[in-house]
């Protein structure tokens, strides 16, 4: 998947898409200065379009970029599930299955992208993130997303993408940072953007192009066991902090309603 | 639009101004992308704000709202003193060469013919013609160097928006001004092409038809009327507006954009036809497409011995009846019921706290829609108790898109019919049955009771085949808005068969040829091959007139013929013979000199008019201030438009000019997530979720001055009203330096009201009841307000 950041038009198309094709239900969200809703990613939101407000030669500018995973060549989450629950799959797509899951959230840990997320409020919580579509996928199709867009996605090939981006920026050379994202970061992705502004000021952060889990597995392989504490902290951790924010919420809103009077 | 959105992939220059495709019109963007990308096209848009159009633009330039006339007579001016235009298509294909009444003049604001009636300033239009000959043939200097040519007039006319003046009115900053003006100008250049694109941004003002005046008359000068990749194109608000103003949704009009007859002008066919009917022109036919009308209206009850059922047509009065003057006449009680078949006037009409107390005054209302909408729950909103309300109020669920079917037209007149998926949910009912129910039951009360005319309703010809249990046969409506011989009941392929002696009946004679064969009727066409690779696709539904893609497209081609650019020829001459890619908007059987003389068919003086006496308030565009602004007017003595549409009331007060009190600039507009007043986009949880409140959009520097922070509640007031909503900073609004003098300005999306899954204030509360001078529409993109810290 070949995204132009010069091409999206914020619609966020692409994130209704994936929601309807997905299945995901919808967050109640409330007001955010950047427009971005949901904030983040979450397990019920596997693409963001982020509205970034920054400046080119000088000039106030706007950017939105789609966050999703990338997909990597050589997945650092995959590598890091001892249990086998993500797999690379033919087409590209990195795939969860949730039926072999034990819930240790290393694939959390291991994303340099933060991109798995956990289903926290769940009794029987699953990771959840972006599965490419697979389904679609096999059935020769394009991502519901890639399908939506008006504007910026290109689905294909890998090699093809990366062709149809070097002719871009090669037509373009002013206009492009001479950069594809995702040609080389963590080893190669399958998710890929052009830019005509620097991606970490899209929030897309500068990334070893290294294969991640060659860093990772040998580290990771031996403390497998940690794993369970780990996620046990990340459970008591977010506990805490959803408490903290629904107290600061609730107190927010008893200020307003004393002004509004 | 003259084009089409396909067409847009054809421009070198593409000006967008008064509009914002990439949130309004999203795909419109992948034709626009496809032009930058492939032909290295610019895109320069013109907005108050920065938009999410402006993130894709090559040049941005931010001007005040209400200050559209005054940018693009500079950008005249730039082109004439430059010597930018078109020489040639000037020439040959406007009234450029026309002379011009001498007894017409412009002076300081008003153009010759302003006088008072009961109070009111009006135009007398009759100084604003060409001189002519013995044979009432028009004048010409082909010098164009005649003191008396439009060409001449209108130099003088623009030569005032020298740059440094339009940069003082407008706030636009000198160097992107000639930058703009530099870049779309260059599309004067014979053989290429100028793209503008506008919608309610240039519409909305109390000179809203003399904004979109101004940029046909910019394209005339660059020769960017009738090529590929031109044009005028007006991106309408919804899917099928383009549809309704076809079919008449405007009280002026009846279908096919013919006038609607008046009582005091009409009284007979025969007064109808000779004071509507011009003597050249293709609008000489006007009397087979009206006859053609009444025979659909009326059938065998519409004969010749009795006007074609002429007497039983509805007549209009001499009264404005726009959507500002009904609610005025429900507050006075003239109009004692309304029908709100999907308008919620409650959210999306100018100054809604006078609505809802309008209609607290209603004895009934039907609202047909898919949700409860405000309107239709007016008697329940915040303030009003509903116990003083006695209004009955009926809501009529209504069908989806996919629960029914029919043909929608797009913004580049491309018909297309539409299946319907799904069976309605619940109870809900296709418009077309609601309305066929509605008039059989009507209908049936005539019959039985009577009434003091019951002959309009018994003598309509309305046989759909529809009952309370079967729906109505929807292809005998799409035939009849068609056209069909009487005689044989086969539909028309052309309006060129229509006659005005009775044998042809036709509902929208624009129409003729969309449905002519209702089993394989050309709306429903869906072959994608576009030869020429100009994106014509001529076998892809029908465009009206007679499937022409591009409008005035003689144009494309110079006198004798050839096209100005061989790759985006539309015709060529050659060899004694047309070769045509498009349906031709000329007679491709003459010699292309003949055709060449004659290249826009629909005006009496078959040229392009840089003057014109159509419009009312003037035959040439002038800028005048909004009814509602900071500074005085410096391009005359006359402050906003002499003619505007005001409605003077204590329900509509206005803002003085330089009142501290209300010392902000304030526009209306919206966004991607929801639609029009949100009836449908604010009840759909994937919508809400990405764009869950109301909000008002301000510039950091006015933050600060208020002491504002993100998310606080900030009141905005008018002298209409207050709305209580969520500031959103942003580096994206700027203040406003306007001839020295630094102005803030706040944008809001009109979107919300009281009742839905997401609810919030409606920004139209703060809108006065102010109108364009010759449709009235309100004036909600420029006016004044305050903001203070909730």
């Amino acid at each position: 998947m070949l995204i132009d950041i010069t091409k999206c038009i914020g619609c966020r198309s692409c994130q209704v898409a994936c929601k309807s094709w997905n299945g995901l239900d919808n967050e109640t969200t409330s007001f955010t200065n950047d427009i971005t809703n949901p904030p983040q990613m979450s397990a019920k939101t596997y693409t963001v379009v982020n509205f970034i407000e920054t400046r080119l030669h000088d000039k106030p500018i706007w950017r939105f970029i789609k966050r999703m995973c990338m997909h990597c060549t050589d997945p650092a989450c995959a590598s890091a599930c001892f249990a086998k629950a993500i797999t690379k799959r033919e087409s590209g797509a990195v795939v969860y299955d949730k039926t072999t899951c034990v819930g240790c959230r290393y694939c959390m840990l291991a994303c340099p992208w933060w991109i798995p997320k956990y289903e926290w409020d769940s009794v029987f919580p699953a990771v959840k993130k972006c599965r490419f579509c697979i389904d679609l996928l096999e059935h020769g199709k394009e991502p519901a997303c890639a399908t939506a867009c008006p504007s910026a996605i290109k689905f294909g090939d890998r090699e093809e993408m990366l062709a149809l981006a070097k002719k871009r920026i090669a037509k373009n050379p002013d206009k492009y940072v001479q950069h594809i994202y995702g040609e080389h970061e963590a080893g190669g992705t399958n998710v890929l953007y052009l830019s005509d502004v620097p991606f970490t000021s899209l929030g897309l952060p500068a990334v070893s192009s290294e294969p991640l889990p060659k860093l990772t597995w040998d580290a990771l392989a031996k403390v497998p066991y940690l794993a369970g504490g780990v996620g046990l902290t990340m459970t008591a951790m977010y506990l805490f902090t959803h408490r903290k924010n629904a107290v600061a919420e609730a107190q927010r809103e008893k200020i307003i309603d004393k002004a509004g009077e | 639009m003259t084009n089409h959105w396909i067409d847009y992939k054809n421009s070198d220059v593409i000006l967008v101004i008064g509009a914002n495709p990439a949130e309004n019109h999203p795909m419109s963007m992948k034709w626009i992308h496809r032009a930058q990308e492939e032909r290295g096209a610019k895109l320069i848009v013109v907005d108050p704000r920065y938009s999410r159009t402006c993130a894709s633009a090559d040049i941005v330039g931010h001007i005040r709202p209400g200050t559209d006339i005054a940018f693009i007579n500079g950008l005249m001016n730039y082109a004439i003193e430059n010597k930018k235009y078109h020489y040639e298509y000037l020439l040959n294909y406007t009234n450029a060469s026309y002379l011009v009444r001498d007894d017409y003049a412009y002076l300081d604001g008003e153009f010759t013919g302003l006088q008072k009636i009961n109070g009111k300033e009006v135009y007398d239009r009759s100084t604003w013609k060409y001189q002519t000959d013995s044979d009432g043939k028009p004048l010409k200097d082909l010098t164009l160097e005649h003191p008396r040519s439009v060409f001449q007039l209108l130099k003088k006319h623009v030569e005032r928006y020298d740059i440094d003046t339009v940069c003082q009115v407008t706030g636009c900053s000198r160097d992107i001004y000639e930058t703009i003006a530099r870049t779309y100008c260059s599309t004067g250049l014979p053989g290429k092409a100028g793209n503008i694109i506008y919608a309610m941004g240039v519409t909305q003002h109390t000179v809203g038809s003399q904004n979109v005046r101004a940029l046909a008359i910019l394209q005339l000068l660059l020769g960017n009327m009738g090529i590929a990749g031109g044009g005028v194109n007006a991106q309408r608000g919804e899917c099928n507006v383009q549809g309704s103003t076809d079919m008449a949704m405007l009280f002026h009009l009846v279908p096919g954009y013919m006038g609607v007859p008046r009582d005091h002008l009409h009284p007979t066919l025969a007064d109808y036809n000779m004071k509507e009917t011009p003597s050249s022109g293709y609008w000489s036919n006007k009397p087979k497409f009206f006859v053609s009308l009444l025979k659909a209206f009326y059938g065998d009850n519409a004969t010749a011995a009795n006007d074609f059922g002429y007497d039983y047509f509805p007549k209009s009065d001499n009264k404005d009846h726009s959507h500002q003057s009904i609610i005025a006449d429900i507050d006075k009680e003239i109009i004692k019921g309304v029908i709100l078949w999907g308008q919620n006037p409650v959210v999306g009409g100018p100054n809604t706290n006078f609505t809802i107390n309008a209609f607290k005054k209603l004895d009934w209302m039907v609202a047909v829609d898919l949700f409860e909408t405000e309107s239709a729950s007016f008697w329940k909103a915040p303030g009003v108790n509903p116990q003083e309300v006695d209004t009955e109020v009926f809501l009529l669920p209504a069908a989806s898109v996919y629960e029914k079917e029919g043909s929608v037209t797009n913004s580049g007149r491309w018909i297309q019919w539409r299946y319907q998926a799904i069976e309605p949910i619940g109870e809900c009912k296709s418009d077309l049955w609601l309305v066929d129910r509605l008039f059989n039951e009507i209908r049936e009360l005539y019959a039985a009771e009577g009434g003091a005319y019951p002959d309009p309703i018994l003598k309509m010809n309305w046989n759909y085949g529809g009952s309370f249990e079967k729906k109505p046969d929807v292809k005998k409506v799409a035939l009849e808005i068609n056209g069909y011989d009487v005689a044989t009941g086969k539909g028309i392929t052309t309006f060129g068969a229509l006659k005005d002696d009775g044998s042809t009946a036709c509902g929208c004679w624009i129409y003729a040829g969309y449905f002519a064969d209702p089993e394989d009727p050309a709306c429903k066409r869906r072959e994608l091959e576009a030869p020429g690779g100009l994106g014509l696709h001529s076998k892809y539904a029908y465009a009206w007139p007679i499937n022409r893609r591009i409008l005035y497209n003689r144009c494309s081609a110079d006198p004798q013929g050839k096209p100005w650019d061989a790759s985006r020829a539309l015709f060529s001459y050659e060899l004694g013979q047309w070769k045509n890619l498009d349906v031709p908007d000329f007679n491709a059987t003459l010699a292309p000199e003949a055709s060449g003389a004659n290249p826009f068919i629909m005006t009496a003086e078959g040229v392009g008019r840089l003057f014109s006496d159509s419009v009312g308030d003037g035959p040439f565009p002038e800028h005048f201030e909004p009814v509602e602004s900071p500074v005085k007017n410096i391009f005359n003595k006359r402050d906003h438009n002499p003619i505007a549409n005001i409605w003077r009331d204590d329900f509509s007060r206005l803002i003085e000019k330089g009142d501290p009190n209300f010392p902000i600039i304030a526009t209306t507009m919206r966004v991607c997530e929801h639609y029009q007043s949100g009836v449908m986009t604010r009840n759909l949880p994937s919508l809400v979720e990405l764009m869950p409140e109301m909000f008002v959009e301000i510039s950091h520097e006015l933050a600060e001055d208020y002491n504002i922070k993100p998310g606080d509640m900030v009141y905005i007031s008018s002298p209409r009203g207050q709305i209580r909503v969520k500031a959103m900073i942003t580096s994206r609004i700027k203040p406003l330096t306007i001839m020295g003098g630094k102005h803030h300005f706040i944008s809001l999306p009109w979107h919300w009201g009281y009742s839905g899954l997401s609810i919030g204030e409606s920004a139209n509360k703060l809108v006065p009841n102010v109108g364009d001078a010759n449709t009235s529409i309100p004036e909600s993109k420029a006016f004044m307000c305050n903001i203070r810290k909730a």
